[in-house]
């Protein structure tokens, strides 16, 4: 016959359960203070995310189209071989107008070979064919309005309040929603971890006052990378700012971005 | 009380009440604090080693070749632009070595190119000199200068 559930064995058993959940409780609190003392023994503890605000902009006019910046990005952050980049440079080819076509200029080329990371094959239009030619190093916009953290289901992509839009490979589950949401197609889902992933700026460097490695590298000054919050006297961003035109990507989305463009032209996307 | 309220009151306590159970045990702890994410993931991200060292850094060892650079044409390059990656060789100078540059490294940046602005010093490597060796008539730290 099966044994009488008692009173008294149901309470016993709700006890041990509470005992079981202020167990975990301790265990967990335990758990958040050796991850604290771990985390502020690495990160720096000077860095107030809220006392910055990063900014990065880009000279159309003196990038050369070395690829470089592509190249120190996959170094710097482990990124995996294959097409998945952080940064990358476009190259743009616009050729002459067909004669008696009414046209001001023919369709413009676009091609971006393994990120531009080794260099780019011979134009393929002959060089007196071509109107113009220019490279276009493309990276995370940093939008003040983000797309891609709105869509996440999970919280796991975020605005920091110094600017970068970071994702938290703890919390991502790969869904790809935000890789979709991007209108810049700046994220891609890591082939080993099966986490998006997109540029952080470098998080780990600009934290500790270094600059990203695609600008650290960037052999024409290209790239220039700057705290809206703090400007330095000889600051090159106030100096890039006094002296361009800047514009942005896309500025009909309304997504506001933090990447300025310098001499770009219109066919650029 | 009619028992059949008072069975509705318990059945919304325990449902809310493991609702809130549940959210206190699997919310992060640091969820929040800026806004709808983790903030422990700012210090997790900023916890990263470093592969590049920054100029800084070569400085410290290498100022001769710093200040020699700073002075020249490829003043704006960073040592790390052709040398590659550095931290490694910062933390361990004795066993990690830079890279010495090639003819590779030359022409990566300085190969003719209708697409590479017109300021911008390019040869072509079909008739400017085919023997590869660019270091015979430039010094790659101060361009201007002629061995």
């Amino acid at each position: 016959m099966r044994q009488r559930v008692t009173r008294r064995h149901v309470f016993g058993r709700i006890g041990v359960a509470i005992a079981g959940l202020l167990t975990t409780a301790a265990a967990r609190s335990v758990k958040a203070a050796v991850q604290k003392v771990f985390v502020s023994a690495s990160a720096p503890k000077d860095y107030d995310a809220t006392r910055h605000k990063w900014l990065m902009c880009i000279d159309i006019n003196r990038c050369i189209g070395c690829g470089l910046c592509a190249e120190a990005c996959k170094k710097e952050n482990h990124v995996p071989e294959g097409p998945c980049f952080r940064t990358w440079i476009e190259r743009y080819i616009i050729p002459k107008p067909k004669p008696g076509s009414g046209q001001t200029r023919g369709e413009a080329l676009v091609d971006s070979p393994n990120g531009g990371m080794h260099g780019f094959p011979e134009s393929p239009v002959a060089k007196e064919e071509i109107e113009q030619s220019f490279f276009v190093p493309k990276l995370c916009n940093l939008c003040h309005h983000s797309p891609c953290t709105q869509v996440c289901p999970v919280g796991a992509t975020f605005d920091a309040p110094d600017g970068a839009v970071l994702i938290d490979p703890k919390y991502c589950i790969g869904c790809g929603f935000c890789i979709q949401a991007c209108p810049y197609g700046c994220r891609f889902l890591n082939p080993l971890t099966k986490t998006a992933e997109k540029c952080t700026l470098c998080y780990h460097r600009i934290t500790r006052g270094l600059k990203p490695a695609c600008v650290e590298v960037c052999p024409t000054q290209a790239r220039i990378f700057g705290d809206l919050k703090n400007p330095a006297q000889d600051d090159p961003l106030r100096k890039f700012y006094e002296t361009n035109r800047v514009q942005v990507l896309k500025p009909h989305l309304g997504t506001e971005p933090r990447v300025l463009y310098a001499g770009m032209d219109k066919e650029v996307r | 009380m009619p028992p059949q309220i008072l069975r509705l009151v318990l059945l919304t306590v325990a449902i809310v009440g493991s609702y809130l159970v549940a959210r206190y045990f699997l919310t992060p702890s640091s969820f929040g604090e800026y806004g709808w994410y983790r903030a422990n993931a700012l210090g997790e991200l900023s916890s990263y080693k470093r592969v590049y060292a920054g100029a800084k850094a070569c400085d410290e060892c290498h100022d001769e070749q710093y200040q020699q650079v700073a002075k020249d044409g490829h003043k704006t390059l960073s040592c790390e632009a052709c040398h590659g990656p550095g931290q490694a060789h910062a933390d361990n100078p004795d066993i990690n070595k830079m890279t010495i540059l090639t003819y590779s490294h030359c022409v990566r940046c300085h190969e003719a190119n209708p697409s590479r602005p017109k300021w911008h010093k390019q040869i072509n490597t079909k008739t400017h000199y085919t023997g590869q060796k660019c270091t015979e008539c430039h010094v790659p730290h101060q361009p201007a200068e002629v061995p």
